[in-house]
């Protein structure tokens, strides 16, 4: 194992811990905190300082065991819960990330605000047990005392541990020291006895200094539970091996470890005399009956587990749950190794690769059907086939939950709440809907933006909400789902709502519309998202930052998404982003007008129907339901091919529906997005560009404004759609 | 990490170790212990200047108390190889007297 891969699995270890820690804290924030959460939060602190005591992250080591200390209270109730503990918890572990974020990029570790926290955290801890800065040096001085301990009768002390260490040979050339692994468990307890055992040691011809040939037999006086002392050894277990021994274990339990250990057994049975976790008269009396038991049992060897349940010594149950654990563990282990991390830039270098293998493909493909070899024709069909296949695999490697970016709302609801005094509760749902990873990045910004309204112009203080007759607890929902190759993600809020007639008011103040204007509800919530639009009557911290609505918009409309808004006066608003899965690839669909191509998204097709040709009328007429239409052709005032009839697509965004009136229909095809040059970015109803297997480019057509410009009756000719 | 040898007659030398008796230097020492000329029996080592030591170190120090045909006495040894020796109980094994400063090994 490499330290530098290991360094950065204990960055990702640690941020998913303090995830799981924050997660704990607001959940105990609101109620009652339960035992299992109280012993998880402190696993986590325990994790944590466990292994940056590895990496020698002294300066996480020492505030994190001071937090420990504080959760160790709490889940033994010395100290009870309380909402002011969980947000000087929350704080703590704010600054456990900022120093583990310090530790990761180099710099040098801060100690300003952890002293403070450190102050405040005192307060939760007994006087007596006045913990840490420097108590390391002290503890390993008492491990040096020889320490009386009760050696004659009760050798088994109530905290007596007895672990047995065997390195894999290679530990040192890793860059780790076992003995630094002893020395750290001093921090579980008191060292009792150690021994060292240089059986393994070969003869100075041949001997490899750099191999771990030491054996350790350690004594170890704790009350940490054998979670925990096995964590000290998480990053070596693999290829060593380690025995922990309980306290109370079985005097056969020892047996046991003195017939696995490759030592000398005799001399094994005094170690474990020395250090006091057998008597002398125990060992003896042990080791004759286990003698007398090998000669009944002369041939067959009898499994220890089998012997010592056959002796009442450790009932069934027992053994099935170990088992059982085991078998847990095993699996969670197999877990681990079904997923592996790959670099960001290798997969979109692969990603990239296989758009142009799609084209390649669909070139070959064309050609061959000129060519008009069958034999030929069906073997390109074939190509192409695994080729989409290998495109959609591609795909799906970069998919990840939507769940990552929702992770960090709770906390900013929490805090943006407390900070303006109201109660709000976020309920998250379709956490696993997936999208293109890119997209999860640059989504998150725009999303806490709506959140943050959500919360600071949504939600009304409480006094407001119970005079409303509304409960005073606000909530907040984020919701995500597939719709139709997009994802909808949804904010709403249970809170006032919008008033349309204040943002009417605004807007001609503003100068973004006329007094007079007739503006549906739909058009004047989408105000809210002109640029330098601002409703809110009291500019709190959260707003007035100059970041707006238009912003947000601005954002989501980069990844080729759509926002839209929703409101009821009293009842609240929901704000929905629409954004497709991903950017790179789409399987698109080929019209033709005129002599041009053009490409829509396939998801959006609902299905296509010959339009007899009929007078230019904006409207279809679809088994009942009217739809609006446009003729491209018109649109971008292309000759039409004159065929005699024409086609119509429905296609289908976000709920609303238009028909499309196109002059041939080519079918699908695999259409790999490229940007538009400069001077097209600003055309509305075009998205983007791709290139045929012919070689021909054509225009995707972005469907969401050609329904909107469809709706839009007063406006035929290109250049007159309002982009606003 | 230095050896260096302080003193030598063709049958008996000291050598001074100075720096870290680490995995990174332990090759070299015992490269160094190897150079050695075979007539001499009786070694010293001077770990007075020994400034980090980890498990193979220790593992050195016990090895080299092994080799054939030669004595090696460790000698002075610094602060942390006697608390490496104490945590580990090793000073019995490798058997050299050990001044203990009043303070202990701290």
């Amino acid at each position: 194992m490499n330290l530098d891969d290991a360094f950065g699995t204990f960055i990702d270890e640690a941020g998913e811990l303090l995830a799981q820690m924050e997660e704990l804290l607001l959940a105990a924030e609101d109620g009652d905190v339960g035992e299992d959460a109280q012993q998880a939060l402190f696993r986590c602190a325990h994790t944590i300082k466990g292994s940056a005591g590895l990496f020698g992250l002294d300066e996480v080591v020492r505030f994190t065991h001071t937090v420990e200390g504080v959760l160790d209270r709490l889940r033994n109730g010395e100290v009870l819960f309380s909402s002011d503990l969980a947000a000087l918890l929350l704080e703590c572990k704010d600054h456990i990330a900022a120093l583990i974020a310090t530790a990761r990029d180099g710099e040098a570790e801060r100690t300003g605000k952890g002293e403070a926290l450190q102050q405040r955290l005192q307060t939760y801890l007994a006087p007596s047990s006045v913990p840490v800065a420097g108590d390391e040096p002290e503890r390993l001085e008492r491990v040096s005392e020889p320490k009386p301990i009760g050696r004659a009768g009760g050798a088994f002390g109530p905290e007596h541990w007895h672990i047995s260490l065997r390195f894999s040979p290679d530990l040192l050339k890793h860059g780790m020291d076992p003995m630094s692994f002893v020395r750290y468990l001093a921090h579980y307890g008191e060292i009792v006895h150690v021994a060292t055992l240089p059986d393994a040691l070969p003869g100075w011809a041949d001997y490899d200094s750099e191999v771990c040939h030491l054996g350790f037999e350690v004594d170890l006086k704790s009350v940490a539970t054998k979670e925990e002392i096995e964590s000290v050894f998480d990053f070596v277990r693999d290829d060593a091996q380690i025995r922990i021994l309980p306290p109370h274990s079985k005097v056969e339990e020892f047996l046991a470890l003195i017939a696995a250990l490759p030592e000398d057994k005799a001399r094994l049975g005094e170690i474990l005399v020395a250090g006091g976790s057998l008597t002398e008269r125990e060992l003896a009396s042990a080791l004759a009956v286990r003698h007398r038991e090998g000669e009944q049992t002369a041939s067959v060897q009898r499994p220890l587990g089998e012997i010592l349940v056959d002796a009442s010594l450790v009932p069934q149950a027992l053994v099935n749950a170990a088992l059982e654990k085991q078998k847990r563990s095993e699996e969670k282990h197999a877990l681990e190794a079904r997923s592996i991390k790959i670099p960001a830039d290798r997969l979109d270098h692969l990603i990239n690769l296989v758009g142009e293998m799609v084209i390649a493909g669909a070139s070959s493909q064309l050609l061959a059907q000129r060519a008009g070899d069958p034999e030929l024709i069906e073997s390109a069909g074939n190509l192409l086939r695994r080729v989409e296949d290998i495109r959609d695999t591609a795909l799906r490697l970069r998919m990840v939950p939507i769940g990552e970016v929702f992770s960090r709302f709770p906390r900013i609801v929490r805090d943006v709440a407390r900070d303006l005094g109201k109660e709000i509760e976020l309920r998250i749902s379709g956490a696993d809907a997936e999208l293109d990873k890119s997209m999860v990045e640059r989504i998150g910004d725009p999303l806490m933006h709506m959140v943050r309204n959500a919360i600071d112009h949504g939600i009304e203080q409480p006094q407001v909400r119970t005079a409303r007759g509304k409960p005073a607890l606000g909530t907040v929902n984020l919701n995500a789902y597939h719709e139709s190759g997009s994802i909808v993600i949804e904010v709403v809020d249970d809170g006032g709502g919008l008033d349309s007639e204040r943002i009417f008011a605004k807007a001609v103040e503003r100068g973004l519309v006329s007094p007079g204007q007739n503006l549906t509800q739909q058009e004047i919530f989408s105000l809210v998202f002109a640029p330098g639009f601002s409703t809110a009557d009291q500019v709190t911290n959260l707003s007035g930052r100059g970041v707006g609505m238009d912003v947000v918009k601005r954002n989501i409309e980069a990844l080729r998404g759509s926002v839209e808004l929703d409101s009821e006066p009293g009842r609240g608003t929901k704000m929905r982003i629409c954004l497709p899965l991903t950017l790179a690839i789409i399987d698109g669909f080929e019209v033709q007008i005129g002599h041009a191509h053009f490409i829509l998204p396939l998801d959006a097709v609902v299905e296509c129907i010959d339009l007899p040709l009929v007078a230019s009328g904006g409207f279809l007429n679809l088994r009942g339901e009217v739809l609006p239409v446009i003729r491209l052709a018109e649109l971008f005032e292309i000759p039409s091919l004159q065929t005699g009839h024409e086609s119509v697509i429905v296609v289908r965004f976000g709920g609303r529906k238009a028909g499309i009136v196109i002059d041939c229909l080519l079918g699908e095809c695999q259409t790999v997005i490229k940007p538009l040059g400069q001077l097209f970015e600003r055309i509305p109803v075009i998205s983007g560009s791709t290139i045929l297997g012919s070689g021909e480019v054509a225009l995707i057509l972005d469907v969401l404004q050609l329904i909107e410009a469809a709706a839009n009756r007063e406006s035929k000719a290109v250049g007159v759609i309002p982009t606003a | 990490m230095t050896l260096q040898t302080v003193f030598s007659n063709g049958e008996r030398c000291h050598l001074a170790i100075d720096g870290e008796v680490t995995i990174y230097s332990v090759a070299a020492l015992k490269a160094g212990l190897d150079a050695l000329a075979p007539s001499l029996a009786e070694i010293e080592i001077d770990l007075s200047g020994v400034s980090e030591i980890d498990t193979a170190g220790l593992q050195l120090m016990l090895m080299a108390k092994r080799i054939e045909g030669r004595s090696v006495r460790f000698v002075n040894h610094s602060e942390v190889v006697l608390q490496l020796l104490e945590i580990s109980n090793l000073a019995g094994a490798i058997g050299d007297p050990l001044i203990l400063s009043a303070g202990g090994a701290k």
